[in-house]
């Protein structure tokens, strides 16, 4: 990466129908573009296939969560009831697996929740107050009336020039730098 | 409709015919039976035909829920279950009506039903305090009413969404999906009230002594589980050189496989949820229930329905569970239609595991009764009732195909339906 591009976001394009920016996006695609993103005023059917996107990972850490919270369940209800102070309740044993599943199973369910929640969280790097985009003028316009793509600088193939001569040959209206 | 349709259709006179030999062959049984004073075939008539009246139940809510909720994957799969649910009143009418109307076999299985019965302790079944205190309900005059009426009602409804559903073909018009709505908005209420009789009556009322508020519930959630179970089944195969051959995509298996997902977990909470609030009570009268299928009342260790009821919750809840909660395991079909299997068995098993234990009278048992076993001959004609049922339903289904398009070509949401995606 050379000193110029450290100072730059990326290159925005514009496009004025949705077949054209999803053709564009499955040429950006096949170019093997990794670090780039569409931007659109209402969601594209397909337009995961046709960026390449891969499934979300979010379901896995839900997942780790619900695993996690009913061993914590588990483990709680086994401390508490049975081994630091024992106590018969309702002539049931000090630990079963089935008296406290009520438990386990609320453990699962929140853990997974916070799994989900926090996963995508961080999966969005989020919080992110600020982003390069927004100083962009016409960016407004793609919640809007406007389809947007966006090729960023950290992307290994980005190179300004070619970069927007790429996207011009992909049919772009405004092409625009983004400065970070 | 394509050659490979036609050939599809073409056997349902075949089919059927197998379903009425087997049926036959089972009611043939259940009256040798009767001669021995042995409930077990006819047990097995029941058996078969509530498994399939509740996947027909099943499929008759689905395509009530799709109905209300406008579902726009929905209408190339809801013809099949319209094609379906024509069976419903005839498996009815075939299996648990017969039973209730002829007194010899009303008596045998539903044994509150013959005040001359005696009961463990020795008592006749008239002089049950628990019986008289039921009567208003439990009598047999109101309980035949009330099997009329379940025939009849389900029949009205299957007609009801069928018909107006099957004249769209012809007559391309839309507001028959309003007037399906407006039945199905009423028809879900007044279906989900007229199940949990059902359930009561078929099925809780064979141990009249117990009861269960959740009984219905998870009748419900058997019966939707069941009916998506057959429909994954059923479209993996119509998909396969039938008329979803080329229609049925991705995202409709998807769809099939959240909804069993979905499922999976309603009917394990809702089957613990009846298990644990009874152990937490632990009153005599209702955990007798489970301890009929724990414990074998003669030896006191644990019977072959305690391994029955492991086997549902491992096999029937925890591992359709785990591999539905994989992506691919719901949009490949091959896995797909393995875990429909493994669904549609585990309700065979479930189906068993309300029904069949009950006490036998045998005054050599120290408690004075025993509990009939899982593995025995019954198990045998438990599934050639299933099959028996089976085959004529799906011989009906195949009949009804050639009655109407086997796609609503006609239906304001079909081309959403095709185009569906995930």
């Amino acid at each position: 990466m050379n000193e110029r591009n450290e100072r730059i976001f990326g290159v925005a394009c514009t496009f004025r129908k949705p077949a054209d920016v999803f053709h564009a996006a499955e040429k950006v695609r096949d170019a093997g573009w990794t670090r780039w993103d569409v931007h659109t005023p209402f969601p594209i059917h397909g337009m995961d296939q046709a960026m390449g996107l891969p499934r979300s990972k979010v379901p896995r850490l839900t997942l780790l969560g619900g695993v996690t919270g009913f061993i914590t369940g588990c483990l709680l209800t086994w401390y508490m009831n049975s081994y630091d102070y024992p106590l018969i309740v309702g002539g049931k044993p000090y630990w079963s697996a089935i008296y406290p599943f009520p438990i386990m199973y609320e453990c699962t369910i929140l853990f997974a929740a916070f799994g989900t929640f926090f996963g995508q969280f961080i999966l969005n790097r989020l919080p992110h107050h600020h982003h390069p985009l927004f100083e962009l003028p016409n960016f407004a316009r793609v919640s809007d009336d406007t389809f947007m793509v966006v090729l960023e600088a950290h992307d290994p193939k980005f190179h300004v020039d070619d970069s927007r001569n790429f996207l011009q040959s992909l049919g772009g209206q405004e092409i625009t730098v983004i400065r970070d | 409709m394509s050659d490979s349709s036609s050939k599809l259709t073409s056997k349902w006179t075949t089919i059927l015919g197998l379903g009425v030999i087997a049926l036959v062959a089972a009611w043939a049984l259940a009256f040798l039976g009767l001669g021995q004073h042995d409930h077990r075939p006819a047990l097995s008539v029941l058996l078969g035909c509530l498994f399939w009246t509740s996947l027909l139940i099943g499929m008759l809510m689905l395509t009530m829920i799709t109905r209300v909720f406008d579902a726009g994957w929905a209408p190339v799969i809801r013809r099949n279950w319209e094609f379906m649910i024509g069976a419903l009143p005839v498996v009815l009418l075939l299996g648990v009506v017969p039973l209730a109307f002829l007194p010899d076999f009303r008596h045998l299985l539903w044994e509150w039903t013959d005040v001359k019965h005696i009961l463990p302790s020795g008592h006749e079944v008239g002089h049950d305090p628990i019986l008289q205190a039921k009567e208003w309900f439990l009598n047999e005059k109101f309980f035949l009413v009330r099997i009329s009426l379940y025939v009849v009602f389900f029949g009205v409804l299957t007609w009801a969404m069928r018909t107006w559903s099957f004249k769209q073909d012809t007559d391309r018009t839309a507001s028959h999906t309003h007037t399906l709505h407006a039945f199905s908005a009423a028809g879900i209420p007044l279906g989900a009230v007229v199940l949990t009789m059902l359930a009561f009556d078929c099925l809780m009322a064979l141990s009249y002594h117990w009861f269960s508020t959740m009984y219905g519930v998870w009748f419900f959630a058997l019966s939707i589980r069941l009916a998506l179970a057959a429909t994954v089944i059923l479209t993996y195969r119509l998909s396969n050189g039938g008329w979803l051959d080329g229609i049925l995509n991705q995202a409709h298996r998807h769809v099939l496989g959240c909804l069993m997902l979905a499922f999976t977990v309603f009917w394990a909470y809702i089957s613990f949820s009846q298990y644990f609030l009874i152990y937490t009570a632990n009153i005599p009268e209702e955990t007798f229930w489970y301890n009929l299928r724990e414990f074998d009342p003669v030896t006191g260790l644990k019977s072959d329905w305690w391994g029955v009821s492991m086997y549902l919750i491992f096999g029937f809840f925890l591992l359709p569970f785990l591999a539905l909660l994989f992506y691919r395991s719901k949009i490949v079909p091959g896995r797909l239609l393995t875990i429909a299997v493994i669904i549609f068995i585990g309700g065979i098993v479930d189906l068993l595991f309300n029904a069949v234990p009950r006490q036998i009278l045998d005054k050599t048992a120290p408690e004075g009764f025993t509990v009939s076993p899982f593995l025995c001959g019954g198990l045998a004609t438990d599934l050639l009732a299933i099959a028996g049922f089976g085959a004529i339903v799906i011989g009906l289904f195949l009949r009804s195909a050639t009655k109407a398009e086997t796609i609503p070509v006609h239906d304001p949401r079909i081309l959403e339906s095709i185009n569906y995606h995930e």
